[in-house]
């Protein structure tokens, strides 16, 4: 605790001790008591703002050094063209709050300050551009840049990527509009078909020409073609072809001409023959003797013979 | 240089004796021509007529150092600066954490006029001690939202050790404690005009902005001259809690009346959270008694003679109602 505190709380006890019965009656009959819990009030803290001592402190330890040395500059925020002055205060609430309008704020008056000092600069003769051929080491490294480089491209693409997404759940929910109208509509013609029917029977109309099915306007043929392009969605179609949709399934697993066909790659008869032949030769197995050349007939040609000598 | 023209003077066989030695003392002058210390001579002399060469004068070093338990946030700020300002010394984390007098001795020892020392508590809190070192002033801030240079959202980059540009707030000269910290600022940020580690080109801003009672720090790279830029970091946000007149002493000379610290701030958020749940406890418990339990205030007696027909009477009525 420092000095001032406990000075303030001796003066606090002493106030106390004053405090006697008398007085305090004396004050309740003047009206300055009020019933009720009596907190008393602290003295307020007062913050030291030495305005003289800190010009003197400025005085004292300035620099009197050249522009060049300091490179500072005193500017408010570069104004942009076509805006008009916003009311101070209006303005600063908003933009401590908002992220956004805050940087702006300081990224302009950073801007003002560039537009202000490289003219001065170049008066005194320094360079404020950088040849193409300077090299020399940076302050961020260049795998922490590629690395920088590589998170906005990710971004980037993330957010293309979310858009696509967006857009294609769009369609879909506008296919759904389609289809519900291609339902709608089928069932008109439907309708439309019948009563027709019911006119011919009647003798109302002798034109039999709605029983040709002739489109009577070409206007939804568009949205039809959308509503078969669309067809089932991508995951349906991904388990139709792993598990099979529609069609004949039985003896699917079966061998058959065209099967053995498509085998032709990995198995031939005819090499299988001379493998086994050659393996025979090595090791000395059983061989064929006699006729060797004369090659089996098919099972067609076989039976044909079988049934000619009969 | 020199092989190369003996070759050349035995290839032709014909040339005399006399031919061949002049070629050599001609390629020996052509050789001094080139020799780069004969040309900085030369700059020298054109320079000496030029007028008085520019040298490094301002000898202007900033002490930048951390005490014991600085989070790795604080540390890599720290880091950060040390990068920038090619005019920075660095020194071990200081451990003493009451004789923050010591400093002064720690940056005399080396070499160091300028202090910024990053103060941590709590393993959470940060402060910045921004010094001038033998006489002051001095001025304590509590550092808020950091971000260091290693974050990936800022994309712009500069040359190690170039010169800031230093831009501030016009209010820094409305009141004399901005005027203090604007001189302090300018003496220990600005990387004196030709120092040895520092590049000759200037590609960056340091803009101090006061917004919010607070100080914020932000750093630019100058893409383009007509005034296009990119930030590199850090970010930082000063909120100044004290000047003092001395460097790490002497009488306050300003104190923020806006600043609170962040110990008081946590239990006002903590006392603030308790209170939510006190007032909802309140809040039940007052419904709960000033729930009426009697909707309407009925005499019990008026039912006796409300009466029904037996042909009307259902269930249990049929009990009660009905003809003798």
């Amino acid at each position: 605790m420092t000095d001032p505190d406990i000075a303030a709380e001796m003066e606090e006890d002493s106030f106390d001790d004053l405090d006697s019965d008398e007085e305090l009656q004396a004050a309740f009959s003047r009206g300055d008591l009020k019933p009720g819990l009596n907190i008393e009030a602290r003295a307020k803290r007062v913050y030291i703002n030495d305005e003289q001592g800190l010009k003197d402190r400025l005085t004292d330890f300035k620099k009197d050094l050249a522009w060049l040395e300091r490179l500072d500059v005193t500017c408010g925020p570069a104004r942009v063209p076509g805006e008009t002055d916003p009311k101070p205060d209006e303005e600063n609430k908003d933009e401590v709050h908002d992220d956004f309008k805050r940087e702006l704020r300081i990224y302009r008056q950073a801007q003002a300050a560039v537009l202000d000092a490289l003219p001065k600069l170049q008066a005194l003769n320094i360079p404020t551009k950088r040849p193409e051929d300077f090299f020399a080491e940076m302050a961020k490294s260049d795998d922490h840049m590629r690395k920088i480089r590589e998170k906005l491209i990710a971004k980037q693409l993330s957010m293309e990527r979310s858009e696509k997404a967006k857009k294609l759940r769009e369609l879909r929910k506008f296919g759904k509009k389609v289809q519900q109208e291609v339902l709608v509509k089928r069932q008109k013609e439907k309708k439309d078909l019948a009563e027709s029917v019911k006119k011919f029977k009647k003798g109302h109309s002798k034109d039999l020409g709605f029983l040709e099915g002739k489109p009577k306007g070409g206007a939804n043929s568009k949205q039809d073609k959308a509503a078969a392009k669309l067809g089932p969605n991508m995951k349906r179609k991904a388990k139709n072809t792993k598990f099979g949709y529609g069609g004949k399934h039985k003896g699917s697993k079966v061998n058959s001409k065209q099967s053995a066909r498509d085998d032709e790659d990995h198995f031939s008869i005819k090499r299988n023959r001379s493998d086994v032949a050659k393996h025979q030769k090595q090791f000395g197995g059983k061989q064929r003797k006699g006729n060797t050349k004369q090659k089996r007939l098919g099972k067609g040609k076989r039976q044909k013979l079988k049934s000619r000598k009969k | 240089m020199f092989r190369r023209s003996v070759v050349k003077s035995s290839t032709h066989v014909k040339m005399g004796k006399r031919k061949i030695a002049q070629k050599i003392v001609e390629s020996k002058k052509k050789r001094k021509r080139n020799d780069p210390i004969h040309k900085t001579q030369q700059n020298a002399e054109k320079a000496a007529k030029a007028g008085p060469v520019a040298r490094w004068t301002n000898k202007e070093r900033t002490l930048i150092f951390a005490s014991r338990g600085v989070s790795y946030r604080g540390r890599h700020l720290m880091n950060d600066l040390r990068t920038l300002m090619p005019h920075s010394r660095a020194d071990s984390k200081m451990d003493r954490k009451d004789n923050f007098f010591l400093i002064n001795e720690v940056c005399e020892m080396r070499n160091c006029n300028k202090c910024l020392f990053f103060e941590a508590r709590k393993k959470m809190d940060l402060y910045l001690w921004a010094a001038n070192i033998p006489h002051g002033p001095s001025a304590k801030f509590l550092v808020e939202n950091i971000h260091t240079m290693a974050e990936m959202k800022l994309t712009g980059n500069c040359l190690k050790g170039s010169r800031p540009l230093l831009s501030f707030d016009p209010q820094f000269d409305e009141s004399p404690h901005f005027g203090v910290l604007k001189e302090l600022f300018i003496q220990i940020f600005s990387t004196p005009y030709l120092h040895p580690k520092s590049q000759p080109f200037n590609d960056n801003v340091y803009t101090f902005t006061i917004l919010d009672n607070r100080i914020w720090f932000r750093n630019y790279q100058i893409v383009e001259e007509d005034g296009s830029l990119a930030e590199i970091g850090p970010r930082l946000v000063l909120n100044l809690i004290k000047i003092f007149s001395g460097s790490f002493r002497g009488p306050t000379l300003y104190e923020n009346p806006n600043y609170v610290s962040p110990n008081q701030h946590r239990t006002l958020i903590k006392k603030q959270a308790s209170l939510k749940y006190q007032n909802r406890v309140e809040a039940r418990m007052g419904q709960m008694e000033r729930k009426e339990t009697d909707t309407y205030k009925m005499d019990t007696l008026d039912e006796v003679f409300h009466t029904i027909k037996p042909e009307d009477a259902k269930g249990a009525e049929k009990m009660t109602f009905f003809r003798k």
